[in-house]
């Protein structure tokens, strides 16, 4: 379990975080959001262990962030990195390497990976000979192949075509499915609504609002109510309060003619994002 | 941490051994090791002691001396008779004392040279000829082949050589060894440099430090180039080894004044060995952490050049303070950088492969080394620590300084 204790961050008089906290369950897909310079990137590298909080804790099943526990950690950045000289299959040998994996696990794995991502072509050669999108399955293979026990991913999707970002969401899956517990930082809202089972929106170095989609949804103070009238191709849309009888509100419709559609519309993540950081601007 | 340093350097290691820049600097030190050998014509001037000289003797006749050797040499004190010693010559930096006497014949020469192969006895012999005649006028004339030879002896005074040929042979390898000493530590010094700010500029800097501790990356990177260094030192060695061996050199014996490779192999000591890959290793480090440091801060490799070049020029000062070591090992300005960080790994190691340096300073030069390194890798190990990270527009440094003190 990863757990994240009102943590601080400055750098000279810029205060990048100034207090953010959560916990995620082991085997979670986690969901951090948050504007640009919100503090998501600073706040991830604190998890990692790469910085240190000034204020606050991080720990990862009940200790704090080190050495060995980061061995156990993986990270795709939002800025992707790779050696251009180095072939494919050298370079994720030697992130396999550097964390502690030996040979032969590491030419197993390494094949695995290769194979997974659809690499085999492309494993002899050179990164820098490889398009974006597959150096980025380089960088994912990279992170995860020592299979982590906890993957932090900002961004995994930018770059990447429908194909290959379904082949990465079939590998988030897998990775779960064995136990990974995956933080994900991404401004494409529906991709993290589908993979996510709790959210945490930060604004301003701080928690906007955090839970499971159906918590955040539940503290949403309207819905969005759309109604077809017999007769009318167009709905009308009514925003009322979010504890609004809705079976009562039916009625009143029926009541006053044929009603073809009603539907109480949950707000999206977009919406709630907004609104988060919107909160924030205020 | 050890397993981490294991890892990047065995990587280290097997990237840079194919990359241009090794093989660049590994040709470049054969072909330079080459030239040395075949045009040693070439360093004959850095050989040449120092051309201060003290005047002892009569004073009738070093007063009439004084002006004559003034047109080969810097007169710097004139005095009566008195023994020479290492502090008469010390006080003025002076390379040699010319003590002046009559004999049978005339004029009599006794010089006490630092380095023996530095006074040409003809020179002085020609410079004092006027006053040998001066003071030898009455001879007859069958006297007169005799009294043109005016007997100079040469003998080594505070110096570690015994004799002309031995002082050449010892310079020459000295100065071949600091222009390796230079090459192994600039280059290789430039390969880490160029590693991180490939790291850097590629953005796999953060994966890295995500993955590995960040001083176990540093070390390991540092080390590995460290070893590279070597190993192109152990091919130049033995590219000289076999040149001086098949009679490349120039001629083995002659007193030229200028060094005979093959025999200046014979006269390396082992002190000149452990001195230096002692000062390599201790130049190599400061000025690699140094230069890792620098490339954390870069964010494009244009920018490399501006950001190393204050750290290359006190490099290229060191090394022509060094060669002007060789020739007078004990002037202040030599003494003082010798004990310089960054500058002592070359100036002190020239001072040691021609003079006898006390050990306590070289004791102190070494601490001070050492103390001086540990400091370096302190504040660049945090340097680098928080460079890795840093992107956008190049930090000034009142961000970086602020960064550090976070």
């Amino acid at each position: 379990m990863l757990v994240v204790n009102h943590v601080r961050k400055d750098f000279g008089s810029v205060r990048a975080v100034s207090d953010v906290h959560f916990s995620i369950d082991d085997a979670t897909t986690f969901g951090l959001l948050g504007p640009n310079g919100a503090g998501k990137t600073t706040t991830m590298r604190m998890i990692l262990g790469i910085l240190v909080p000034d204020a606050g804790s991080v720990t990862w099943n009940g200790a704090a962030i080190h050495d060995e526990s980061r061995r156990h950690f993986g990270y795709l950045p939002e800025e992707r990195g790779i050696y251009g000289k180095m072939k494919v299959r050298e370079q994720i040998a030697y992130f396999a390497k550097l964390h502690r994996l030996r040979e032969p696990e590491v030419s197993k794995r390494v094949d695995s990976w290769i194979e997974r991502l659809g690499l085999n072509v492309y494993a002899d050669r050179p990164c820098a000979e490889l398009s974006k999108g597959n150096q980025q399955k380089v960088q994912v293979a990279c992170a995860s192949v020592h299979g982590p026990q906890l993957l932090v991913l900002d961004e995994p999707f930018s770059g990447l075509d429908p194909v290959n970002a379904e082949i990465l969401i079939g590998v988030l899956g897998e990775l779960k499915a064995n136990g990974t517990t995956l933080i994900l930082s991404s401004h494409q809202m529906w991709q993290l609504e589908e993979l996510c089972e709790r959210f945490c929106i930060i604004a301003g170095g701080s928690n906007r609002v955090e839970g499971t989609l159906a918590q955040l949804r539940s503290a949403w103070p309207t819905r969005v109510v759309r109604v077809g009238f017999a007769g009318t191709e167009e709905s009308s849309e009514y925003t009322v309060p979010a504890d609004t009888d809705f079976a009562a509100m039916l009625r009143e419709f029926v009541a006053k003619g044929p009603v073809t559609k009603f539907e109480a519309l949950e707000p999206s993540l977009h919406e709630i994002y907004l609104r988060a950081i919107g909160e924030n601007a205020a | 941490m050890i397993e981490d340093f294991a890892t990047v350097y065995a990587a280290e290691i097997a990237r840079r051994i194919r990359s241009r820049p090794f093989i660049f600097g590994l040709v470049i030190g054969v072909l330079g090791i080459t030239l040395l050998t075949r045009l040693p014509t070439m360093m004959g001037d850095a050989f040449s002691g120092s051309s201060t000289i003290v005047l002892l003797g009569d004073p009738s006749l070093t007063a009439r001396a004084k002006p004559l050797l003034e047109k080969e040499y810097t007169v710097a004190q004139v005095l009566p008779d008195q023994p020479v010693d290492e502090t008469l010559l010390k006080r003025d930096h002076a390379g040699a004392a010319f003590v002046l006497g009559r004999a049978k014949d005339g004029l009599h020469v006794v010089v006490y040279a630092r380095d023996p192969g530095s006074m040409g006895q003809r020179a002085i012999a020609r410079a004092l000829l006027p006053l040998q005649l001066e003071i030898t006028l009455n001879r007859s004339a069958a006297e007169v082949g005799t009294i043109s030879r005016i007997p100079v002896t040469v003998q080594p005074l505070a110096s570690k050589f015994t004799s002309a040929n031995q002082a050449a042979a010892v310079r020459g390898i000295a100065y071949t060894l600091i222009f390796f000493l230079y090459l192994l530590i600039l280059l290789n010094s430039q390969l880490v440099m160029s590693s991180v700010a490939e790291e850097k500029t590629s953005r796999i800097a953060e994966l890295l430090v995500a993955s590995v501790n960040p001083t176990a990356l540093l070390t390991g990177k540092i080390l590995s180039s460290a070893t590279l260094g070597l190993l192109q030192l152990a091919a130049w060695i033995a590219t000289a080894t076999f040149l001086g061996g098949n009679g490349i050199a120039s001629d083995r014996g002659t007193t030229t004044g200028i060094f005979s490779f093959a025999s200046a192999l014979e006269v390396i000591t082992p002190l000149m060995v452990v001195a230096f890959l002692v000062y390599f290793l201790v130049g190599f480090l400061q000025l690699a952490t140094l230069f890792a440091a620098a490339a954390s801060l870069i964010n494009r490799t244009e920018d490399l050049g501006s950001i190393t070049m204050p750290l290359v020029l006190p490099v290229v000062a060191a090394f022509f303070i060094a060669i002007a070591t060789l020739g007078a090992p004990d002037t202040p300005l030599s003494v003082a950088c010798s004990y310089i960080p960054v500058l002592s790994p070359f100036v002190m190691f020239a001072r040691i492969a021609v003079s006898n340096v006390p050990v306590w300073q070289i004791a102190l030069s070494l601490a001070i080394n050492l103390a001086a390194l540990y400091l370096i890798a302190l504040f660049a190990g945090k340097v680098y620590r928080v460079g890795m990270l840093l992107y956008g527009r190049a930090p000034s440094l009142k961000q970086i300084w602020s960064v550090l003190a976070s």
